[in-house]
């Protein structure tokens, strides 16, 4: 089955808008993202794949979901 | 004290003359005093919307220069009870008001008005930033489309910059029809990702069309976008009005049947 169109839009608003945000292109948003992982694995041991970096209007979240008992 | 808020986009042709119009026209139903005011200077279009294209002898740059009175240049729409426009300019371009007289002349007629409706032209250039500089609130109008919600984003982030927190979004045009094929964005996506209060949603209708044609508003006539508009007034005013589940029933047809029917018990 293929994708819906919806799908595709969402996808394509995502990169657009956290690009806008940030008045930078979606390979800088790429490349902030891999920065920002190795920055905090120099302190703590973590997995690429708990650390959630979020881009908003104001603010840039970086949630670490890691440690599951 | 008035509310003053401004109805903007960013995209040009989402629909916020359309409305500007419709609100403003619900709201002096609804018993307030309400002046609507044309803030896109060169491309008058509130007026002509509202079918008053006629009356217009002065406009907003002819009050700013001291050419007139704002009384002069005020035209009450005689149609409902207290609803007063101010028209833009036709033939001045947008550096002919600075935001400082904008805000000037806000503040000296707020007092006089219980909603001042400020109608934004697309863009983010100074005819955005005159028609932000004295508003309280803003009403965020976009469509389902990805261009629409990207400009939207934008214009969020330029009215937190600019100090306005209230900042209120309309969903026009929506399709349920293309809504529950998967190929238009539904509510839920466009309010998730634009991230702020959602005041309405006016589903796609040709009513607005024929009554735009007319000059005519829809706000109050027995049509989706006209009870969209109604309840979105309500909202204005503070009542808790649920919104619309456009998705609940499965025929479009019985989806009809079951709105009139809802309207009719009222």
């Amino acid at each position: 089955m293929s994708v819906s169109s919806v799908f595709i839009a969402k996808e394509r608003l995502k990169t657009l808008l956290v690009s806008d945000r940030i008045q930078c292109t979606p390979d800088s948003v790429e490349r902030l993202t891999n920065d920002l992982y190795h920055t905090v694995s120099k302190y703590m041991e973590i997995d690429q794949k708990d650390l959630n970096i979020e881009i908003t209007r104001n603010d840039i979240h970086i949630r670490y979901t890691g440690e599951k008992n | 004290m008035g509310e003053v808020i401004v109805i903007t986009s960013g995209k040009g042709g989402v629909g916020k003359t359309t409305t500007t119009a419709n609100i403003g026209i619900g709201l002096s139903g609804l018993e307030k005093k309400v002046m609507v005011i044309d803030t896109d200077l060169g491309l008058r279009n509130l007026d002509v919307v509202m079918g008053l294209e006629n009356r217009i002898v002065y406009n907003i740059v002819d009050v700013v220069e001291g050419n007139c009175r704002l009384k002069q240049a005020l035209i009450k729409d005689k149609r409902f009870p207290e609803l007063y426009l101010l028209p833009s300019a036709q033939t001045r371009d947008k550096s002919s008001v600075s935001p400082e007289q904008m805000k000037k002349l806000i503040d000296d007629i707020r007092e006089d008005y219980d909603f001042i409706l400020l109608d934004c032209p697309a863009g983010i250039e100074q005819g955005f930033q005159n028609a932000i500089a004295g508003a309280d609130r803003s009403i965020i109008v976009t469509t389902p489309e990805v261009s629409a919600i990207r400009d939207a984003d934008r214009i969020i982030g330029l009215l937190e910059t600019a100090g306005i927190r209230k900042n209120e979004l309309i969903i026009n045009r929506l399709r349920v029809d293309m809504v529950k094929r998967g190929d238009m964005m539904s509510v839920e996506d466009v309010t998730e990702i634009l991230a702020i209060d959602l005041l309405g949603v006016i589903p796609d209708d040709e009513q607005v069309v024929i009554a735009t044609n007319q000059g005519e508003p829809v706000t109050g006539e027995e049509c989706p976008a006209g009870r969209a508009y109604t309840d979105i007034c309500r909202r204005l005013l503070g009542e808790e009005v649920p919104m619309e589940d456009f998705m609940k029933p499965d025929g479009i047809l019985e989806r009809i049947s079951s709105l009139f029917h809802r309207s009719q018990g009222v």
